[in-house]
């Protein structure tokens, strides 16, 4: 294989070379994206702990359950420790056009439930017995320079407070999690706060609370005790739905939606835009290739030789775009990780999606070469020598 | 002296448009070796289907065409491929070097087929530019050449191989009187010196002037032989 040709043929057209390598990379970045978005879902669900359950209204996840159904749902055999989660909903004072999302819960089952959370800064016992404390995410905190003893004044836009001023906190801990289902810019406070804010005149805003998890014993079937909890509810007052932590997890995903298969959708289509680009490129190289390479046919080089520097520049210039899309999404992985660690817990550039990326690039360039190739190697060798002009 | 290519009862026909057009038509031939040729006639005549037969380029539909020795109608394609790459040098009248590559690399092309290191590919590439006067321009592209250059480096591309028999095709169509004779004259060298078979076709009988001999076809048919008895020219 004449190696130098091959590049020769590739740098020959520069703009042309370049605008196909661009293109290939856009795509297969693309591609990759929206690979490691879908898996990104994938290794949310995944990671979801088995051994905690979400209860929630059946109506709909935006109608609180009455507070009285946390008693009565630790008499079900099984049930170890229930915590509240209320969404509320604020805004930051010091940033109001950024979003992050803030929970009511129960600091005294909390951490206990999530063994993925650790303190990295502060201590939680402090959060524990402060009314107003808080706990904030590490990638939260970095991102707003906070720090443990620092005030956070949140605006409330479901739960208002009745003087007009925002809600304010005290960072009390920053936590770190080790797991792909429990992102780190959260901010957690306590819900008897809230409630007694609600219940002195002091905020208001709706009475309940949105979801409860349910820490299910060790040894216990977590499908009898979710079977166990809707069947309490059964005549109301209000019915409730109990799922999996994953269940609950992909619903929530799915509230837009079929995302996956809409990713799948737009990528497939990406795949099909791009080959048509590189397959049309490659198409006109080949016609402008047909006189060289009818002479070297006339020298004495094989078909295989003349149609591998068609499939092995086609190859060449998806591999480089792909190679360019692979070095940008490593480089950009960080900080699209911490942008869409909120919807996106799971979002990483695996082995598996560059991998992915990289035989793309193959296939389209294998495809978009043999085409052209296929063409030259039906001619003869008078045939290509006549396509002189 | 040895026949090097020996043509009998030849024939050629192309199909178009729903009819045959027999190119070559019965046709008996003998060219002896290390002898300068030039190949006239008419248009459509058959001298360019000849070429392309003897050089294995294409094949005939019926006769045997016997070069240095080899019947290659009994060669399949990758048989003549190899057999083209070891036996004959091709000149083109549009010259029909790859432009990507410099006037060496054009040249070490066809050596990439022969058993040679990298090191005796570059000698043997600047040896044969060396021969057609080309050793300053060795690093230039084919645009950065003139007409003449660039069919020289072309000449040397087809004498890299050291190949017995060199085929040339109008290879003074495209080039001025005066750059023209330059071509025919190292032609006319590598014929005395390094005693190749060269044919070449032409419409000028200026240019066959500097041939041995002239073969006339017509019609698909051998007309006649003429020995140029003053191949120098003028």
């Amino acid at each position: 294989m004449p190696w130098k040709l091959l590049w020769r043929n590739v740098t020959g057209h520069p703009v042309r070379s370049s605008l196909t390598i661009g293109a290939v990379a856009v795509a297969v970045f693309l591609i990759t994206i929206l690979q490691a978005v879908t898996s990104g879902l994938s290794r949310t669900l995944d990671a979801s702990a088995a051994n905690r359950l979400l209860v929630q209204s059946a109506v709909s996840l935006f109608v609180d359950l009455p507070l009285s159904y946390q008693q009565k749902m630790m008499s079900v055999e099984g049930v170890e420790a229930i915590c509240k989660w209320q969404w509320f909903g604020g805004r930051y004072e010091q940033d109001k056009g950024g979003f992050f999302p803030q929970f009511a819960i129960d600091p005294e089952t909390f951490m206990v439930s999530y063994p993925e959370m650790s303190v990295s800064a502060g201590s939680y016992e402090d959060f524990s017995s402060t009314r107003t404390g808080c706990i904030v995410g590490q990638q939260l905190a970095d991102k707003y320079d906070w720090e443990v003893g620092q005030s956070v004044p949140i605006g409330g836009t479901i739960f208002t407070r009745t003087d007009g001023t925002p809600w304010t906190f005290t960072i009390k801990a920053i936590y770190e999690s080790n797991s792909p289902s429990f992102d780190e810019q959260q901010m957690f406070f306590h819900y008897s706060y809230l409630r007694e804010s609600l219940e002195q005149g002091g905020a208001t805003g709706p009475d309940g609370v949105g979801v409860f998890m349910l820490r299910v014993a060790s040894g216990t079937d977590p499908l009898v005790v979710q079977s166990a909890v809707d069947e309490m509810f059964q005549n109301g007052p209000q019915r409730v739905q109990t799922t999996t932590e994953a269940e609950f997890n992909r619903q929530f995903i799915t509230m837009l939606g079929d995302v996956p298969s809409l990713l799948r959708l737009v990528g497939g289509a990406v795949l099909f835009a791009i080959f048509f680009a590189v397959l049309n490129t490659m198409l006109l190289t080949g016609r402008e290739r047909t006189r060289d390479i009818g002479v070297m046919k006339a020298l004495g080089f094989t078909n295989r030789t003349t149609a591998g520097l068609l499939i092995g520049e086609s190859v060449l210039l998806c591999m480089i775009g792909a190679g360019a899309a692979i070095g940008i999404g490593l480089a950009l992985e960080r900080p699209l990780a911490i942008a869409t660690a909120t919807l996106l817990p799971g979002f990483a550039f695996n082995r598996g999606t560059l991998i992915l990326a990289a035989g793309i690039a193959l296939g389209v360039g294998l495809v978009s070469g043999f085409l052209p190739s296929l063409r030259t190697s039906r001619m003869t060798t008078t045939q290509a020598l006549q396509e002189l002009g | 002296m040895q026949a090097a290519i020996n043509l009998r009862s030849v024939t050629k026909s192309y199909s178009r448009g729903g009819e045959t057009l027999r190119v070559l038509d019965e046709l008996d031939l003998e060219i002896d070796g290390s002898t300068f040729y030039a190949l006239m006639g008419p248009s459509g005549s058959g001298k360019t289907t000849l070429l392309n037969l003897v050089g294995g380029l294409d094949q005939s539909n019926s006769g045997i065409v016997q070069v240095g020795g080899e019947d290659l109608n009994e060669l399949n394609g990758s048989e003549l491929a190899q057999w083209r790459a070891e036996n004959v040098g091709f000149i083109f009248q549009g010259f029909n070097l790859l432009p990507v590559l410099t006037a060496r690399e054009n040249v070490e092309l066809p050596l990439l087929l022969a058993p040679l290191s990298k090191r005796q590919r570059r000698e043997q590439a600047e040896r044969a530019l060396d021969l057609v006067g080309l050793s300053d321009r060795m690093n230039h592209k084919p645009r950065e050449l003139s007409g003449g250059q660039e069919q020289r480096v072309a000449i040397a591309r087809a004498i890299a191989t050291d190949p017995k028999i060199i085929l040339a095709d109008e290879p003074t169509g495209d080039l001025d009187r005066d750059t023209a004779d330059t071509v025919l004259e190292l032609l006319q060298r590598l014929n005395r010196e390094l005693q190749k078979t060269i044919l070449m076709v032409t419409h000028d009988p200026q240019a066959a002037s500097y041939a041995a001999k002239t073969i006339h076809l017509d019609k698909g048919k051998l007309g006649r032989i003429d020995d140029n008895h003053a191949p120098a020219g003028n």
